[in-house]
């Protein structure tokens, strides 16, 4: 056993109790019960229903609207165009605010991509307001045909963003070479839930019901763009209808609800419909991404080279990061990776789940993959023999580097040795079977956060942060860790997160809300616990008149410091003692995200392995059998942890055989902006096997607990797993996404 | 809505027909899109345009136990009358065009993306909502298997989740996974919990 001396040390926070258990949520009853509110389920006496009108083309000058037969319709109250909206600002940069659309809605006449918000209605029910907005009449000048080709070519020269050695003169001498282009389509990230605003006003503040990921910024931003001190705006999002990055940072309809629910003086819901989900609130930019890997004889890469384009939006400087993992994924001596965009008639991009590196894992696994085949070597090998000692890329050690073991444990437990190399060789009656790999990775950081937890009498514990559950299961995570802290049961905690009134706490986003709670919640209840030693040494009955310097706090429990913890009294039987009815304790750290002297590279890894049926006779591809395994250091709830790695899966099966919004070249509308149109997978498509193992080793560098992030790595790499397997089945590499079943049949008939 | 639909529609026998024409007086908007119908024309229903501009009928339900009676505006949905009017906010809007599933309901005791349903048309019917089947402290076995093996992310899509699975025991399908799975498929999770789903559904099937 292990003493109270030893439990003291940092290293003892990796070991809580309750943390790494796979315990349901703490908020399921609520969600199976229709209980949990999301933002579009407030309503309020006298709310009023808010409609944009969007624009029908893409590139124009709006010459009128008529809003006459609109307004004379039956519940309207009133129609807001530029001329009536009122004034708008801009976010400032220097204030570190985040909106992807910074243009005001309604600013000027200028339509930049379809469905761009024009007027808004505002009537008495949803169905009037609806009625209404198709009654206004828009009328456009100046149309010119949409920029929205889906092959991209680069408007400006390239942008070197990280380049060691020669990459150039060694690809020249490479034994073996592989230059491939791997393309990716615009992907729009559908969560269920649509984005929805319930602003109130009440003459001096504004409650804004929101669907967002980062109830903070979204704050922020609201305050800089209506013009009002940052403490009259409270942004509230208790539960979250997923987002996917779509809902990181606020879109314009926010701003067209909070502008009019000021100038009515009445709550005014707006629900973004999913046509206009297609448009106007994100989508991650299709990508264009030409991969050159040069290797000796033995397979030891020696050129590696990625120059990429991503589509950009005319109105939002979102950059697709695809070269994000690729200075670090593997050792080689010479490397360049370029960038450049072309600018496309389309509403703004923004993150979408695992931004940058899901694209262009895709592209350097499938090209590694390819490498494989033209050495004859197996893929998992390959990877093996190019395994990185340190970080190349910033030349400075990895924090906690398992890719290796996720190879070999996966290849194991998948029963890889018994791969035939072979394109087609493998069967399954008469359905042919292809075994796909592919490697992943994703950034551990942490985010500036800041925490109140309470220690109460009663013996319950409060966390409160201004942090949002987006489906990951942050209430409950949260919970796991502060009752491992402050030694109570995880029915004790209450958590209170998703509004802006509590402690600034971490964006939902980049995979790092729990790793950046650690700190602060530690911080938290340990000041908690001294005022608690402090007490104990004021009331002096307890410890025998011991001073404070002569107690300490454990795990929610105060003992004499030479003596184990058990010896001592709970926290609650102390504050009831000393009649408190309670304790409170603050954390608050910096993030690690962005900053710029590093002394480890922090990343967590892991490995696809995908079994794919293909049965020729049908045209049937489907997903089979994936195993994953991932290097995420310490997994706080492995049962939702488990179900983030599984989702993500899941969509990337639809990132590799379904999902593609297509642009219409005339209008450049979303032709398929609809969820029959746009396919993402379903409980159809699910592989009948899927398994997830966690290695488990705890990055301390990170944070106390050794917890890195899960949300994004699961998408990673997923789609270059199943084309390879693919591949390996049909002899048909797929280099445009998403896979088609016309791709696999026009070659492998002829093959 | 299917042709053998018969039922009272503000104290008229509803026919196909009859509903067409109107709708058509009514107009056709709100949840249902650019739908737009040219039926014949003829005599409205009775409850003729309002102060509002559009018709009102008089719906009463029995909705999770309760009798409700309410007076809805013709192009309201069965979706937007439980979330807007009964304030049962369960049951979630995600598409609008039947096309997610999260808006499932019972209706006389089958399955229906409520969001394609005009409220008008459920005159008399039996509704069971999310709200209904169980709440916190006395869970629905199938909403408690969902919270037992994780059948949820961000909880959105849950409510028509937990509705499908909880027909598609009763309706006509064959017991392996993989009916299960096609039973399923209107209804997205875009979270991907697929698989947790599918052990909750069998959970509460092998009991």
């Amino acid at each position: 056993m292990m003493g109270w001396a030893e439990m003291n040390e940092a290293s003892s926070y990796v070991d809580l109790p309750v943390v790494g258990k796979p315990l349901r949520r703490i908020d399921g009853p609520l969600k199976v019960s229709g209980s949990a509110r999301y933002a579009s389920d407030f309503s309020f006496p006298e709310m009023v229903y808010a409609v944009p009108v969007c624009a029908t083309v893409a590139r124009a000058h709006i010459a009128a609207i008529d809003t006459a037969a609109a307004e004379a319709m039956a519940g309207v109250r009133k129609i807001y165009t530029r001329q009536n909206i009122g004034k708008f600002y801009r976010v400032s940069k220097a204030s570190k605010a985040k909106i992807d659309e910074a243009r005001p809605p309604l600013d000027d006449d200028e339509v930049r991509y379809y469905g761009q918000y024009v007027a808004l209605v505002i009537a008495d029910t949803f169905e009037q307001a609806t009625a209404a907005a198709r009654a206004v009449q828009v009328r456009y000048t100046n149309v010119q045909a949409p920029l929205v080709s889906a092959r991209l070519d680069s408007d400006k020269p390239p942008e070197t963003e990280t380049e060691r050695g020669d990459p150039d003169a060694s690809y020249e001498k490479a034994a073996v070479k592989v230059d491939h282009t791997y393309s990716t389509p615009v992907e729009t990230h559908n969560p269920i839930e649509l984005h929805a605003s319930v602003a109130l006003w009440d003459g001096t503040r504004f409650t804004l019901y929101e669907t967002t990921q980062a109830v903070m910024n979204f704050r922020a931003v609201m305050a800089q763009m209506l013009g009002v001190p940052t403490d009259s705006v409270r942004v509230i999002t208790e539960y979250l209808g997923s987002g996917f990055g779509g809902k990181l940072w606020p879109w314009t309809q926010a701003l067209l609800a909070a502008a009019a629910a000021r100038d009515l003086k009445r709550p005014v819901k707006l629900v973004v419909d999913r046509q206009m989900m297609f448009h106007n609130v994100g989508h991650r930019p299709s990508t264009q991404q030409r991969i050159r890997l040069g290797a000796d004889a033995s397979g030891k890469l020696t050129s590696l080279r990625q120059d990429y384009l991503y589509q950009r939006a005319s109105l939002a400087e979102y950059k697709e990061d695809c070269g994000e993992a690729t200075g670090f994924m593997y050792s080689t001596p010479d490397l360049r990776v370029t960038s450049a965009y072309a600018e496309r008639s389309v509403g703004p991009a923004t993150s979408m789940r695992g931004p940058g590196a899901v694209p262009g894992l895709y592209a350097l696994e499938s090209a590694m993959d390819e490498l494989a085949v033209a050495l004859n070597m197996d893929p998992i090998a390959l990877r093996l023999h190019n395994e990185p000692q340190i970080d190349e890329k910033e030349n400075i050690p990895f924090s906690s580097r398992h890719l290796k073991e996720c190879l070999t444990r996966g290849a194991e437990v998948f029963g890889w040795s018994r791969r035939q190399a072979k394109v087609g060789s493998m069967r399954d009656g008469d359905a042919i079977l292809g075994w796909g790999v592919a490697a992943c990775s994703w950034i551990a950081e942490r985010f500036a956060a800041e925490v109140a937890v309470t220690l109460q009498a009663d013996g319950s514990v409060r966390v409160a942060s201004a942090t949002q559950d987006i489906g990951t299961g942050t209430y409950t995570v949260i919970a796991q860790m502060a009752a491992g802290l402050a030694g109570v049961d995880v029915e004790k905690v209450k958590v209170v997160i998703g509004d802006s009134s509590l402690p600034p706490g971490p964006w939902s986003g980049g995979s790092m809300a729990t790793g950046s709670m650690v700190p602060v919640l530690i911080q938290a209840i340990e000041q908690a616990g001294g005022q608690l030693v402090q007490i104990a040494a004021e009331e002096g009955k307890r410890f025998n008149g011991a001073k404070a310097d002569q107690l300490a706090f454990t795990r929610g429990r105060i003992h004499r410091r030479d003596q184990d913890p058990s010896s001592g009294v709970s926290f609650s039987e102390l504050l009831q003692e000393a009649k408190t009815g309670h304790v409170e304790g603050h954390g608050k750290a910096e993030g690690t995200f962005g900053q710029k002297k590093k002394t480890h590279s922090t990343h967590s890894f892991g490995a696809h392995f995908v079994e794919v049926k293909w049965q020729p006779e049908l045209a049937r591809l489907r997903v089979q059998r994936v195993l994953t395994v991932i290097d995420a250091g310490r997994i706080v709830n492995p049962l939702t942890g488990q179900n983030q790695i599984e989702g993500a899966v899941v969509m990337g099966i639809g990132m590799a055989m379904f999902e593609e919004t297509h642009y219409e070249p005339r209008t450049g509308m979303a032709v398929n902006s609809n969820l029959a149109d746009y396919i993402m997978t379903s409980h159809a498509d699910m592989p009948p096997d899927m398994q997830v193992i966690f290695l488990d080793y705890p990055d301390t560098k990170v944070n106390a607990m050794g917890v890195r992030g899960i949300g994004e790595i699961g998408l990673a790499g997923i789609a270059a797993a199943i084309a390879n397997a693919a591949y390996h089945a049909t002899g048909v590499r797929v280099r445009d996404l998403p896979i088609r079943i016309e791709d696999l049949l026009s070659e492998s008939r002829n093959g | 809505m299917t042709d053998d639909t018969t039922k009272r529609f503000a104290g008229v026998p509803f026919t196909r027909r009859n509903f067409l024409q109107m709708i058509s007086v009514a107009g056709v908007s709100s949840g249902l899109a650019s739908f737009h119908l040219h039926a014949a024309t003829g005599p409205g229903p009775s409850a003729a345009a309002g102060s509002r501009g559009a018709a009102q009928t008089s719906v009463s339900m029995l909705v999770n136990g309760q009798q409700k009676t309410l007076s809805v505006d013709n192009r309201t949905t069965l979706l937007d009358a439980l979330r807007d009017h009964l304030q049962l906010t369960g049951t979630k809007k995600g598409c609008d065009h039947g096309q997610c599933g999260a808006c499932t309901v019972h209706v006389n005791g089958r399955r229906v993306n409520v969001c394609l349903s005009l409220a008008a048309m459920h005159d008399g019917d039996t509704i069971t909502t999310i709200e209904g089947l169980g709440q916190p402290g006395a869970l629905h076995p199938m909403q408690q298997a969902f919270v037992d093996h994780d059948g949820y992310q961000c909880g959105y899509c849950t409510s028509g989740q937990i509705m499908s699975a909880v027909a598609v025991l009763k309706e006509p399908w064959g017991g392996d996974d993989a009916s299960i799975r096609e039973a399923m498929s209107g209804n997205i999770c875009r979270c991907g919990a697929y698989k947790n789903i599918l052990a909750a559904i069998k959970q509460v099937k092998s009991a």
